[in-house]
C-alpha cells in the first residue's frame, strides 16, 4: 500500500506537469492567435483582416487543440478539480466557449463569403478579444480558490458569480495585454516586412510591451499582498531564487523588446516565449502543491492510482508524439505573406 | 422530487442540446474523411483527374463542417465538468481517462493533419498529403471509438464497482469493451460512413438534375450507390444487434423504446405486441392509443414467437424512463433505415441496367431528386437515434448505478438558462452557417480550372491570391 501511494504522488505530478505544460502551450500557441484577432479589430482593410485570419489558416486548429488536451487532462487525471472547478467557472467559461465557437466559425466561414465578410471579421475579432479576457479572468479566479461541498464527492457549493472580483476582472485585462503584444509579434513575423500592416503591428507591439510590463508589475504586487501561499514563497528563505527568476524574466523581455526593434522578428517571438514560460513556471512552482489554492491540492484531486497508471501507459507516450507533429506544421506554414494572402481551399 | 426538479430537468436540456447540435458534424467528417481519402488514393494510384477534382471539392465542404465540429466539440469536453461536475468527479477513474484519450491519441492528432490536409496542397509532396489525409480518418475514427466507449460504458457499466461514491475501475478491459460498445460503435461508426455517403449521393445528384458536371459526378453517385447497397443493409443488421442488447441490459430501456408496458396481457399469456403508432401515457403506466402486431416484438427481441419481453410494469415507478420521445425517435430511425436501403437498391437496380454508365446515360429525375432529398435523412437518423439511446437511458446517468439526479451540478436556474440562450443562438448561427456556405460551395461547383498540383513545388508557407489575375501589391517580395 505504500508504494502504491508512492506511485500515485509520483504519478500526480507527472500528469499536473503535463497538464501545466498543456495549458503553457495553449497560452504561448493560441495566444498569438488571439492577440492578432485582438488586433484585427484595429485594422481597416478588408483584405488585410482577411490576410490574418489566412496566415493561421493552417495552425489555429492546432493551436486551440492545446486547450482541450488541457481538458482532456484535466478530466483524466484530476476529475475532482474537473467537476468543481468548471462548475465555479460555469460564466466565464460559457462566455470563452461562446467566443471560441464564434471564432472558430469565422476562421471558416469568412473565405466562402461575399456579403458577410464583415460579419465574420466582428465574429473573429470580437471572438478573440472576449475568449482572451474570460479565459483570463476564470484564470484570475481560481487564483482566488473556492468553496467546497462537504461529503464524499466534494463539489463547488457557492453562488454563479462567485468568480467575479476586482483581482479576477484585472487577470482578464492582464490576459488581453499580453495577447496582444504576442499577437503583435506574430503579426510582425508573418507579414512581409514592407507591408503597411507591418508597421502597424510594429507600434502596436511597443505600445503593448510598456503595458504588458505594468499589467505583470501590478499582478505580482496584488498577489503578494492578497496571496498568502504566493507571499510565503517569495518571501520566505528561498527568495534570493524567485529574485533570480525575475531578474531573468527581465532580461528575456528586454531581449524580446531589442530584437522586435531591429526587425529579428522570429528572435523577439521566442524571447516572447521564454518569458511566458518562465512565468508560468514561476506561477505553477508559486502555487505548488494547490492546483486551486486553499482547495485542492495535486494530490487531494487526481484519480486513484490505477487509473493514473493507466493513463499514463495509454497516453503518456503521445505527448512528445503531439509537440513533433505540431512542430512540423509550423515548418510547413512558416514563411511571410502580404495581404493579398487567402484561404487556398 | 428532486429527480424531475427543474434545475435537473434544465441540466439536461441544456446538455441534450448541445450534444444534439455537436451530433450534426462529426459523423460526416468521419465518413466523409474515409472517402476523401479514397478518392485521392485512387488519384494517387492511377493518375486520374477526376478524382483529384472530387477530392478537392469535397474538401471543400469538409472543412467548413470540420470548423463547426470543433467548435461545438470544445464546449461537449467542457460542459461534462460545468453542468455535470459530480458525475465528472464519481466517474473520472474511467470516464474521464477514456475523455483524456481522446484529446491526446484522437483530437490532437486530427486538428494536426487536417491543416496539413486542408492547406498542403503544394506545400508538402503528393505522398506526404495522402498520408495527412490517412491520419485525418484515422483519428476522427478513434476519436469515435473513444467517445462511444465512454458513452455505451454509461449504457453498460461494466468493469468498475462504486466505491465511496467513486467508481473504481476493476478491469479495464471489459469496462472498455463493454457489452454496448461491442455494437455501439459499428453502428456508430457506418451511420457516419453511410451519412457521408448519402452526402456525397445527394450533392452528385443535385448536380445531374441540373446536368452541370455530368461526367464527374456520374461517377461519384455510382460509387457512392454501390457502396450504399453494402452499407445500408449491414446497419440495419447492426442496429438489430444493438437493440437485442438493450433488451439483455438495459431492459427498461428496450421498453420505453417499444411503448411496451406489461410483461403479461390480463389474461396472463405473454405480452408480444409490437405497436406501430401508440400514444403513451406514462403515469397511468399504460398506452391510451396503440395499433399493435401480435407476436413481432417477441420475434424482433427474442427471434421466437412468445419469447417474454420484460414491461415497464416489472420496474419501481421511478426507475422508469420516459416513453414519447423514445418510442418515435426509434421509429422514425428504423424508418429511415429501411428507407435509405431501398434507395440504395433502386440506384443499384439502375446502375446494373446501365442508366449510371459512363456513356451519359439518363437517369429518371424522380430517383435524382429522392437521392438529393435522402442527404437529409441520415442526419434525422443520427438525432433520432442518439435521443432514444439518452432518454432511455433514464433516469440513470450511469445505467443502474447513478442516477442523473445525483450527477448534475447543483446550479441556479437562472445560470441554467442564460447558457441554453445563449447556446441556442450561438449554435443556430454556426448550424446556419454551415448549411448556408454548403450551399454556396456546391452551387459555385468544383474548380475545373486550376492547374492540377502534383507536389511540394511551391514555396513553403505561400498562401495563395484569393482572386485569379488580382495585382500584387507594389512593393517587391524579399528574396529568401
Amino acid at each position: 500500500m505504500q508504494s502504491l501511494s508512492v506511485i500515485q504522488n509520483e504519478l500526480s505530478f507527472i500528469w499536473w506537469i503535463a497538464l501545466g505544460l498543456s495549458f503553457m502551450l495553449y497560452i504561448v500557441l493560441d495566444g498569438s492567435d488571439l492577440g492578432a484577432g485582438i488586433f484585427s479589430l484595429f485594422v481597416r482593410d478588408e483584405d488585410e483582416r482577411g490576410a490574418i485570419m489566412a496566415s493561421m489558416a493552417g495552425t489555429w486548429d492546432a493551436n486551440e487543440t492545446w486547450l482541450v488536451v488541457a481538458g482532456g487532462i484535466m478530466f483524466g487525471s484530476f476529475p475532482m478539480v474537473y467537476g468543481s472547478a468548471f462548475h465555479y467557472l460555469m460564466i466565464p467559461l460559457m462566455f470563452t466557449l461562446l467566443s471560441i465557437i464564434i471564432r472558430a466559425v469565422a476562421l471558416e466561414f469568412r473565405v466562402h463569403s461575399d456579403s458577410s465578410k464583415r460579419f465574420w471579421d466582428w465574429g473573429f475579432g470580437l471572438g478573440s478579444l472576449s475568449a482572451t479576457f474570460f479565459a483570463g479572468m476564470a484564470l484570475g479566479a481560481v487564483l482566488k480558490g473556492f468553496p467546497l461541498s462537504h461529503g464524499v464527492l466534494p463539489n463547488y457549493e457557492g453562488g454563479d458569480l462567485r468568480f467575479l472580483s476586482a483581482f479576477s476582472l484585472w487577470t482578464g485585462v492582464g490576459a488581453v495585454v499580453a495577447a496582444s503584444l504576442a499577437g503583435g509579434l506574430y503579426l510582425r513575423a508573418r507579414f512581409e516586412r514592407r507591408c503597411p500592416l507591418y508597421e502597424q503591428a510594429g507600434n502596436w507591439v511597443a505600445a503593448n510591451f510598456y503595458l504588458a510590463l505594468a499589467a505583470v508589475v501590478v499582478t505580482l504586487i496584488w498577489s503578494l499582498f492578497a496571496f498568502p501561499w504566493a507571499a510565503s514563497k517569495w518571501t520566505g528563505p528561498d527568495a534570493w531564487i524567485w529574485l533570480l527568476l525575475g531578474a531573468i524574466i527581465v532580461f528575456a523581455a528586454v531581449k524580446m523588446r531589442l530584437a522586435s526593434a531591429r526587425q529579428q522578428d522570429m528572435t523577439a517571438m521566442l524571447w516572447l516565449s521564454a518569458v511566458v514560460v518562465l512565468m508560468w513556471g514561476g506561477m505553477m512552482a508559486t502555487m505548488y502543491p494547490w492546483l486551486v489554492p486553499g482547495t485542492w491540492t495535486l494530490y487531494d484531486g487526481a484519480n486513484p492510482s490505477n487509473s493514473l497508471v493507466a493513463f499514463t501507459l495509454a497516453v503518456g507516450g503521445f505527448i512528445p508524439v503531439m509537440l513533433m507533429y505540431n512542430w512540423y506544421q509550423f515548418w510547413v506554414f512558416r514563411a511571410r505573406i502580404n495581404k493579398l494572402a487567402a484561404y487556398a481551399h | 422530487m428532486l429527480e424531475n426538479s427543474l434545475s435537473v430537468l434544465l441540466s439536461r436540456l441544456d446538455f441534450a442540446w448541445i450534444t444534439s447540435m455537436h451530433i450534426l458534424y462529426p459523423p460526416l467528417t468521419i465518413g466523409l474523411s474515409l472517402l476523401l481519402f479514397v478518392a485521392e488514393w485512387r488519384w494517387v494510384g492511377s493518375g486520374e483527374e477526376h478524382w483529384y477534382r472530387l477530392t478537392r471539392f469535397f474538401e471543400k465542404l469538409f472543412i467548413i463542417n470540420f470548423g463547426a465540429g470543433v467548435a461545438t466539440g470544445v464546449t461537449m469536453e467542457m460542459a461534462f465538468g460545468i453542468l455535470y461536475g459530480p458525475f465528472s468527479q464519481a466517474a473520472g477513474p474511467f470516464f474521464g481517462n477514456i475523455l483524456g484519450y481522446e484529446t491526446i491519441t484522437a483530437f490532437m492528432y486530427e486538428a494536426g493533419f487536417v491543416g496539413l490536409m486542408i492547406f498542403g496542397w503544394g506545400k508538402i509532396g503528393k505522398r506526404m498529403h495522402l498520408f495527412a489525409t490517412f491520419n485525418v480518418m484515422l483519428s476522427s475514427s478513434l476519436s469515435a471509438m473513444w467517445i462511444l466507449v465512454a458513452n455505451s460504458w454509461m449504457q453498460t457499466p461494466t468493469g468498475v464497482t462504486l466505491k465511496n461514491g467513486i467508481f473504481m475501475v476493476d478491469n479495464w478491459v471489459k469496462a472498455i469493451l463493454n457489452p454496448d460498445f461491442l455494437l455501439a460503435f459499428p453502428h456508430m461508426w457506418i451511420a457516419a460512413l453511410e451519412l457521408a455517403l448519402f452526402f456525397v449521393a445527394g450533392i452528385s445528384a443535385w448536380y445531374l438534375l441540373k446536368q452541370r458536371h455530368v461526367a464527374l459526378f456520374q461517377r461519384a453517385l455510382k460509387y457512392a450507390l454501390f457502396a450504399l447497397v453494402v452499407v445500408a443493409p449491414l446497419q440495419i443488421y447492426l442496429g438489430d444487434g444493438l437493440g437485442r442488447v438493450v433488451a439483455r441490459d438495459q431492459p427498461a430501456a428496450l421498453a420505453a423504446l417499444e411503448g411496451h408496458y406489461h410483461t403479461y396481457n390480463p389474461d396472463g399469456s405473454v405480452n408480444s405486441g409490437w405497436h406501430i403508432v401508440a400514444w403513451p401515457n406514462d403515469t397511468a403506466g399504460r398506452n391510451d392509443f396503440a395499433i399493435t402486431l401480435p407476436h413481432v416484438l417477441s420475434l424482433l427481441e427474442t427471434h421466437t414467437l412468445n419469447g417474454k419481453v420484460t414491461g415497464l410494469d416489472h420496474f419501481k415507478a421511478d426507475d422508469r424512463p420516459p416513453v414519447l420521445i423514445p418510442f418515435y425517435a426509434f421509429r422514425l430511425m428504423v424508418a429511415i433505415g429501411f428507407f435509405l436501403f431501398a434507395v440504395a437498391l433502386w440506384g443499384a437496380y439502375l446502375a446494373l441496367k446501365g442508366r449510371l454508365g459512363s456513356q451519359g446515360a439518363q437517369l429518371p429525375r424522380t430517383f435524382l431528386r429522392v437521392t438529393v432529398f435522402s442527404a437529409f435523412l441520415p442526419y434525422a437518423a443520427v438525432w433520432t437515434g442518439w435521443w432514444t439511446r439518452e432518454i432511455a437511458r433514464q433516469p440513470w446517468v450511469v445505467y443502474g448505478l447513478m442516477r442523473t439526479s445525483a450527477g448534475v451540478s447543483k446550479m441556479s436556474v437562472g445560470a441554467e438558462v442564460l447558457w441554453l440562450i445563449g447556446f441556442i443562438i450561438f449554435e443556430m448561427i454556426v448550424w446556419g452557417g454551415a448549411w448556408y456556405f454548403f450551399a454556396k460551395v456546391v452551387r459555385k461547383g468544383p474548380d475545373m480550372d486550376s492547374p492540377v498540383i502534383e507536389g511540394g513545388h511551391e514555396h513553403l508557407g505561400h498562401l495563395e491570391p484569393p482572386h485569379e489575375g488580382q495585382e500584387q501589391p507594389e512593393y517587391p517580395r524579399p528574396a529568401y
